[in-house]
């Protein structure tokens, strides 16, 4: 089932075309992963279909226009995971979770059994549960950056959507992490990430996402996406892939002698 | 947590009654705590008037305006997601100052007749249709704090003016000592013209309690959560400048019980920007009922040209040693939460 679509998504902040036509279809169990080089308009985009930020063209949810759902409605289908993992407070690693519960509630309602039982499933899933009761702000990076996923996923909506869930986490967590999102998708929910690491991408992804300058110029399975020719072109990089026990994995060897294109 | 809070809540309830009746007790002709109660309930003989025209109308401006400015510093720094935001950050205290300094200066009315409030709560609704005006419905936090800026600092420079220019000395005194903030000889009708501004601010601050909650995690994370950030930016500035304006515009400025009160109580709520709303307000109710029995009771030179300390004072004298101790006890705390 479609769960999450894109029809020629355009953004435009400040006066720039940021994202230029982006088109694409997530379904229900897909884990779609975005790669692309820095500014190419990856957290625009993603901003966009989480209904942050307006935008030209069609972005529909489960079929219905993404503009016709009031937010709260919108929160219940859409759980979006930002950069940065802010915390501006000293709360508790629980009650941090539990914002993930926010719009399951109203006004005056405190967390109802449901809502403990969500926060709970997130504290295990994401491995924070021994320091639920401590403060966010005694955490290591890679501590906090799990508690953000934590409050993502709480909400248990349909889809999700993480920019940059691995960032600051060491090599067992980011696995950690990317297992869990594959496990979600699974499960049956529609997962886009914003990843960096395309050895990650590569190896987890249903589909591969790949962002240039605004425009979506590839998609498709790791193995067709990800190829030497367009690493070089789109990211400036000189790669080869290797067949690994766990899939094609890109190896990166060094910048290409001329960048791609001009630096901006 | 749920117990802890709620052991808080009934402390400072209490301290407040003890308060209150501390307040009703105190004053030039001093009652027992059994003779204010009796002439409470009855309202019979010279204990009568004294406590249900003079002292229950200052008891109660005090408990409100304490509670309004201790909910609208809670509900700014939640908005703000910065500890060190206060009522005064969007100028419409200082609005209110210029409008009611306006009336005393041009001798239409006494400091304590009702032109001077009203003249306050009218400069402070200017304030916010200038606030609206200047950084626009979707403003973001960065401009409407800039236009904020920039209003109390005209509004300041206003008062400065009507007080350079003020046609008598008397006229400039008495403006300087009303800037003081005092609740002395503040009437029934004070009350009655200020609390439906109260009453407001409060239900518009309340009703975005939640959305401060979910504004710890940034505005992006708030809003993916359904928070309706541009509207509730706007209902906190207008909440805010709706209680305070009027506050202000009653009893003159009163200043540090906005900022203090919040960080009082936020540690026993686990820093919880929703839950600190309640206790912040009672704090603030506290704080501001005990300053007013403290000016009462600080004795001051009768040749004096005023014969009580004046509220602002005081609440800045009682505030800061409380805030500094808070602080010795949590410079660790807050040397590792994030800026």
């Amino acid at each position: 089932m479609s769960m999450l679509k894109a029809e020629d998504v355009v953004v435009r902040l400040g006066g720039n075309l940021v994202v230029d036509g982006a088109t694409f279809d997530l379904k229900a169990g897909e884990l779609a992963v975005l790669i692309g080089p820095n500014g190419a308009g990856k957290t625009t985009l993603v901003r966009a279909l989480a209904g942050l930020i307006p935008a030209e063209g069609r972005i529909a949810i489960e079929n219905r226009s993404l503009a016709s759902f009031a937010p709260r409605e919108r929160a219940r289908r859409i759980a979006y995971l930002p950069q940065g993992h802010a915390f501006h407070w000293p709360m508790t690693v629980a009650a941090v979770v539990a914002l993930g519960r926010h719009p399951h509630g109203d006004v005056f309602s405190g967390l109802t059994e449901a809502d403990r039982a969500a926060v709970g499933r997130a504290l295990l899933a994401t491995g924070t549960a021994p320091f639920a009761a401590r403060s966010v702000t005694t955490l290591s990076g890679g501590e906090r950056a799990r508690v953000a996923l934590a409050r993502a996923l709480a909400s248990e909506a349909p889809i999700l959507i993480a920019d940059e869930p691995t960032v600051s986490l060491d090599p067992r967590h980011q696995l950690v992490v990317m297992e869990l999102l594959a496990r979600i998708a699974h499960d049956g929910a529609a997962v886009l990430a914003i990843v960096h690491d395309l050895a990650l991408a590569a190896r987890f992804a249903d589909r591969v996402l790949l962002m240039d300058r605004g425009r979506l110029d590839a998609q498709g399975p790791a193995r067709e996406v990800l190829t030497p020719e367009r690493i070089a072109a789109v990211f400036g990089v000189e790669a080869e892939i290797i067949d690994s026990g766990v899939g094609p994995i890109p190896i990166l060897h060094r910048p290409v002698e001329s960048p791609p294109r001009p630096a901006q | 947590m749920q117990a802890k809070n709620l052991h808080l809540i009934v402390g400072l309830i209490a301290i407040i009654v003890a308060l209150a009746i501390l307040s009703l007790m105190v004053g030039p002709a001093a009652l027992s705590p059994r003779a204010a109660l009796a002439g409470l309930f009855d309202g019979e003989g010279v204990a009568g008037i004294i406590v249900r025209s003079i002292r229950l109308p200052r008891t109660l401006l005090a408990l409100l305006i304490g509670a309004t400015f201790g909910l609208a510093g809670a509900a700014l720094q939640g908005l703000l997601r910065n500890p060190l935001a206060e009522p005064a950050l969007f100028g419409a205290p200082q609005a209110a100052s210029v409008g009611a300094s306006f009336v005393i200066a041009y001798g239409l009315a006494g400091a304590t007749s009702f032109a001077v409030p009203l003249a306050g709560i009218a400069g402070a609704l200017l304030s916010i249709g200038g606030l609206v005006a200047i950084s626009g419905r979707r403003a973001s936090l960065t401009v409407t704090l800039l236009a904020g800026l920039a209003l109390a600092s005209f509004a300041g420079a206003a008062t400065a003016l009507i007080l350079n220019l003020a046609p008598t000395p008397y006229a400039a005194l008495e403006i300087a000592f009303w800037l003081l903030g005092s609740l002395e000889d503040r009437s029934i009708d004070h009350l009655i013209i200020a609390t439906p501004f109260f009453l407001a601010s409060w239900l518009l601050l309340a009703l975005n309690a939640r959305a401060f909650r979910a504004l710890t995690l940034g505005e992006d994370a708030a809003a993916s959560l359904g928070v309706d950030i541009d509207r509730t930016r706007i209902a906190v500035v207008i909440g805010v400048a709706l209680g305070v304006g009027a506050a202000v515009a009653v009893a003159g400025s009163i200043g540090f019980v906005g900022l203090v009160a919040p960080h009082l109580v936020r540690r026993r709520v686990g820093s919880d920007p929703a839950r600190v709303c309640l206790p912040a307000a009672l704090m603030g109710a506290a704080l501001l009922l005990a300053a007013d029995v403290a000016v009462r009771l600080i004795p001051v030179n009768p040749n004096a040209t005023t014969i009580e300390l004046k509220l602002g004072v005081v609440t800045a004298l009682i505030g800061v040693p409380f805030f500094l101790a808070m602080i010795f006890r949590e410079r660790q705390l807050l040397a590792g939460a994030p800026s």
